[in-house]
């Protein structure tokens, strides 16, 4: 008799926790979606308005269209002229995060692994330049392009890039070559691997993670770049996306589907790249922050 | 022996290793001195000159400065600047801690999912961010007013970024969206560092879910917390592309802050040596913030 | 490792290459292998819509047809754009020979100041063009030859097109309402006050950014003013006349009055100028007081034939009133211009008669007269040019008040956000313009 009260008295605390534990579960996860609703619904209204037409916007806001438009998206891309934006976005990023990952590579390397006198300082002077803004430079740098012709052409986007990017490169790259056991490299070295050597056949694909990380933020961080485009670039051939973005409101202001589809496409290839990347994405932000 | 002719060989390595070490360097720092420290030092020389980018400029010692005391537009917009604080810090740095005490005292499915989720306005740029919410913002068109006038909220819809009291926070409320994912990341991976022992301690001693997290949580992210503070307070010092594209600090300079006024001065009212005083304002202030805050952050 | 190196290597090649095949625009133009009779005139315009390409391309052609031997370049910018570039254009050899350039002292005038601008007086007279222009247009493209004094001295530029500020009305409303065009200031609150009453929004507004609203202060303050000279002094900064003055004050309270009694859109502080022309369209209002370069909008509109255009009513019939407007940026020569007379050959087709027939048949009302009957009856172009004709030929083209100053557009603006919503008074307002203004006169001395 009592055996059995004690176990049905089991029973019943264990229900009575399940189903605390239950509620505690649906509020937890209540929550988190809401939070996840806040967070995902202005892309979500962006993109089912990208496929509507204008007047269907006034008329509701989480209404699906009653047709889904790709017109919106290709008269962006034609008339709006967005084929040439992105054409210059690429252009531009591509050549920032080759050249960048590959200068970071070696001077991260030279950082971490190599004795000469003024490392330390060199390296300072290359974090400071993390922690400027834009804004300290970006006036004299206009002029001082101009006075040699390189505002408003690619140079005059891709090179200022590349020189704030190699200031996180060669952080970050040193602190990925650092982790690198001595062994190896004193092992190549008695091989009779010339310095070079050790960097490209041995050196480097240990850190390819740690490069590709950097260059996946490489390229957001050029693709997003607004500031300095809209200072160097005055011709329309050479706008990129978000410089086309921003200033295509003005003429087409009055088409929001339009504008939601540029918006899209300015949009896309990021969230493409980090949707493949995300873990990449997440530890190189943080990891990088911190170590700062 | 073997010691010794190792030793002289590392010796050996680093004489020659010297001009090597300085070739790998040589390209970045080349282009980053170039591109980045020459402006700097030139905008510093720039703002006791007086210049319209065109004629020749003239020495006006620290006119530039003196101005910079009485500029009202100045003024309002690093007011606003201090104003969007909140927006980037304590609100966004709030609801991610809020968010990572959920995802990561219990296994919760779908983690991965909903972290990649709460991260994902950080990737967009802040030009399509700002085109977006504007819309929201739209009084006629926009679904922020609709969806108030639908669940018959009508007089709590607003002219939202041609208000004076509540464009600033309208813009913030964007900033906040796009803020609390990193944050939220940041403190996960630190949580993640944390030994569970102490977890383990803490409920011995009669700790509740929420004395664990603030007595245990919150000091072992401590580093996490203090780069979060700094990266968030400085974005909120150098916030540019949302506000040229939502209102230009409008209404009445409400929305007006450092950075937009630096560029107006400098390319549009063409005073490049008064906005390169300003350019040397707004950096000294980031900088010396960032020291003081990591040095504080370090301290504890 | 191979691999990687040739993946590496690729990537960099690639991108040297794109960037290497990529227009690299800037204003340098054709090689210098000019031939003894091929010259090739480099232009930069401010006409770069889909419509204004169109007709400039038009034009051109008509134009090589008549000069054989001549090629064209033509880099077509944003306003913006030019703003920002013209002053490193033309200090330049491969610089454009004509460059359409904002007026005022920022723009013009520094240009002026610098020397890089050529006097365009000769060339008026020449081919006659001080004849199609009012004193008031001419005066606003003229500075004295060190760019100090705005208003007198030579002429610089020559505008194509002109604009003007005015009231876009639906005319199916004013059928249903029977209203007619107001011809007294008086007669135009009426039917503000009609409207409200009936429940319409008379007049769309999109305050955000602050233009639209210093197009209604303009014009409510051009209906106070009896004559151009205070407005005259103000702009080209003479005799030292100020804001904060009673006209200017009272303007600001009918401003205020006509917020209070509603007759804006409702949430106009938080809506965009650009959303103005969708709200006349889809009914939301009935009046939209904007400038002319809405036209071509409006006229590609499905409702077009509902949109008509009359100029803002003086307060006693027929009296002098200014009308803010002006003429598109002007076409200027650069001084070091080696083909200065093609330049100034171009400039006068871009004028010319024909090429004004043009522009007025693609819903642009040009600088040179047209006749609006030659257009289709009732159009809104036919109103238009009706009201520059008027306008160009009575001296009545207002200002832009903006121009004032080069900080007057960001005092402007956020005043008049201010004043719209109540939070400083009239005179406040105008004490305001003043301090900025006198500021800025100051630092002329």
């Amino acid at each position: 008799m009592n055996s059995h009260k004690i176990t049905l008295i089991r029973q019943i605390s264990r229900l009575q926790r399940n189903t605390r534990n239950l509620h505690i579960w649906l509020t937890l996860y209540g929550v988190l979606i809401l939070f996840l609703l806040f967070t995902v619904s202005p892309f979500i209204i962006n993109i089912l308005a990208a496929f509507k037409n204008n007047t269907e916007i006034s008329k509701g806001v989480f209404r699906l269209p009653e047709e889904w438009l790709w017109t919106n998206f290709v008269k962006a891309w034609m008339q709006a002229r967005f084929s040439s934006y992105f054409r210059s976005s690429t252009i531009v990023a591509i050549s920032v995060v080759s050249v960048s990952s590959l200068l970071s590579a070696l001077s991260g390397y030279a950082f971490a692994r190599m004795k000469f006198h003024l490392s330390r300082y060199l390296f300072i002077v290359l974090l400071l330049g993390m922690m400027v803004p834009q804004e300290s430079y970006i006036i004299n740098l206009y002029y001082q392009l101009r006075k040699i012709g390189l505002t408003d052409t690619y140079w005059g986007l891709i090179l200022p890039q590349i020189g704030m990017s190699v200031c996180f490169g060669s952080f970050w790259m040193r602190a990925a070559f650092s982790e690198i056991p001595g062994d190896l490299e004193d092992a190549a070295k008695m091989d009779g691997c010339s310095s070079f050597d050790i960097l490209w056949r041995v050196m480097l694909p240990l850190v390819l993670p740690a490069v590709l990380t950097m260059a996946v933020l490489f390229f957001v961080w050029t693709w997003n770049d607004f500031l300095l485009a809209l200072v160097m670039v005055t011709s329309e051939s050479l706008r990129t996306l978000p410089l086309g973005l921003a200033l295509f409101q003005g003429r087409y202001a009055r088409d929001i589907p339009l504008t939601s589809a540029g918006a899209t496409i300015v949009s896309l290839p990021i969230i493409i790249l980090y949707l493949t990347f995300q873990r990449k994405f997440m530890r190189g932000v943080t990891t990088g922050a911190v170590k700062e | 022996m073997i010691t010794l002719a190792k030793g002289r060989k590392i010796l050996r390595g680093t004489a020659s290793q010297s001009w090597v070490a300085y070739l790998y360097i040589f390209p970045s720092i080349a282009i980053y001195a170039y591109f980045i420290l020459w402006p700097i030092i030139q905008t510093i020389r720039l703002s006791v000159f007086d210049w319209d980018g065109l004629t020749e400029p003239v020495f006006i010692g620290m006119k530039n400065f003196i101005e910079l005391t009485q500029d009202q537009i100045l003024h309002q917009a690093l007011l606003n600047n201090l104003l969007f604080i909140p927006f980037f810090t304590i609100f966004p740095i709030a609801i991610a801690l809020f968010l990572t005490a959920l995802l990561t005292r219990k296994k919760v499915k779908g983690f991965n999912f909903f972290r990649a989720a709460f991260f994902l306005p950080q990737v967009m740029a802040m030009v399509a961010v700002g085109i977006v919410w504007r819309w929201i913002y739209n009084p006629t068109f926009g679904p922020l007013n609709q969806t108030l006038t639908f669940l018959g909220l009508e007089n709590w819809t607003r002219p939202w970024l041609g208000d004076f009291s509540f464009a600033l926070p309208a813009v913030g409320l964007a900033a906040t969206w796009v803020q609390y994912g990193f944050s939220m990341v940041l403190f996960i991976s630190g949580v993640q560092h944390i030994d569970e022992n102490l977890y383990d301690a803490a409920k011995i001693d009669g700790a509740n879910e929420f004395h664990q997290f603030w007595n245990v949580t919150l000091p072992g992210i401590r580093n996490e917390l203090s780069v979060a503070m700094v990266t968030s307070i400085i974005a909120a010092l150098r916030i540019f592309d949302l506000v040229y594209v939502t209102t230009r600090g409008s209404p009445g300079m409400k929305t007006m802050v450092a950075s937009l006024w630096l560029y107006r001065n400098a390319f549009q009212i063409n005073r490049v040596g008064y906005a390169s005083a300003i350019a040397v304002l707004l950096t000294l202030i980031i900088l010396v913030l960032s020291y003081v805050l990591l040095s504080e952050g370090s301290k504890r | 490792m191979k691999a990687l190196t040739r993946f590496v290597c690729y990537l960099v090649l690639v991108a040297m290459v794109l960037t290497a095949c990529a227009p690299a625009a800037t204003a340098v133009t054709e090689p210098t292998k000019a031939s003894i009779q091929e010259v090739t005139l480099v232009v930069w315009d401010v006409l770069a819509s889909p419509g204004e390409t169109a007709i400039i391309e038009k034009l051109q052609t008509d134009f090589l047809a008549a000069h054989p031997g001549v090629k064209i370049d033509r880099n077509a910018k944003s306003f913006d754009d030019m703003k920002a570039t013209a002053k490193l254009g033309l200090s330049s050899p491969d610089g454009p020979d004509v460059a359409q350039i904002n007026q005022g002292l920022s723009d013009m005038g520094a240009l002026v100041k610098a020397g890089l601008l050529e006097n365009l007086t000769p060339y008026a007279q020449k081919y006659g063009w001080d004849k199609k222009i009012s004193g008031g247009l001419i005066a606003r493209n003229s500075f004295s030859t060190d760019g100090k004094m705005f208003g007198q001295g030579n002429l610089y530029g020559v505008s194509p097109t002109s604009e003007l500020v005015g009231v876009f009305y639906r005319k199916d409303k004013f059928e249903e309402y029977g209203l007619n065009i107001p011809k007294t200031f008086a007669e135009f609150e009426d039917i503000l006050k009609t409207l409200k009453e009936k429940g319409e929004t008379p007049i769309v507004a999109g305050g955000l950014g602050g233009l639209a609203a210093t197009h209604f202060y303009a014009e409510i303050l051009n209906v106070y003013l009896s004559d151009r000279a205070y407005l005259d002094d103000l702009i080209f900064a003479r005799n030292d006349q100020s804001w904060d003055t009673e006209v200017q004050q009272k303007a600001a309270e009918k401003l205020q009055e006509w917020t209070e009694n509603g007759y804006f859109t409702k949430g106009f502080e938080g809506t965009s100028y650009d959303d103005q022309g969708s709200l006349l369209e889809n009914g939301d209002a009935v009046m939209m007081l904007a400038g002319s370069w809405w036209s071509s909008t409006l006229a590609a509109s499905p409702i077009s034939e509902k949109f008509g255009f009359f100029m803002l009513p003086p307060e006693n019939e027929g009296a002098y009133k200014m009308t803010v407007g002006g003429t598109s940026p002007a076409y200027a020569i650069r001084a070091n211009s080696t083909k200065k007379t093609l330049a100034a050959e171009y400039i006068n087709w871009m004028i010319s008669e024909s090429s004004a027939k043009v522009w007025a048949n693609n819903g642009t009302i040009p600088l040179t007269y047209v006749d609006p009957s030659t257009m289709p009856a009732g159009s809104l172009i036919a109103d238009l040019l009706t009201a520059w004709n008027t306008i160009n030929q009575k001296d009545e083209v207002g200002h832009y008040l903006d121009w004032a100053t080069p900080t007057f557009w960001d005092t402007l603006t956020a005043s008049l956000e201010e004043l719209m919503a109540f939070k400083i008074t009239p005179e406040e307002f105008t004490m305001k313009l003043e301090t900025d203004y006198s500021a800025y006169l100051t630092s002329l001395k």
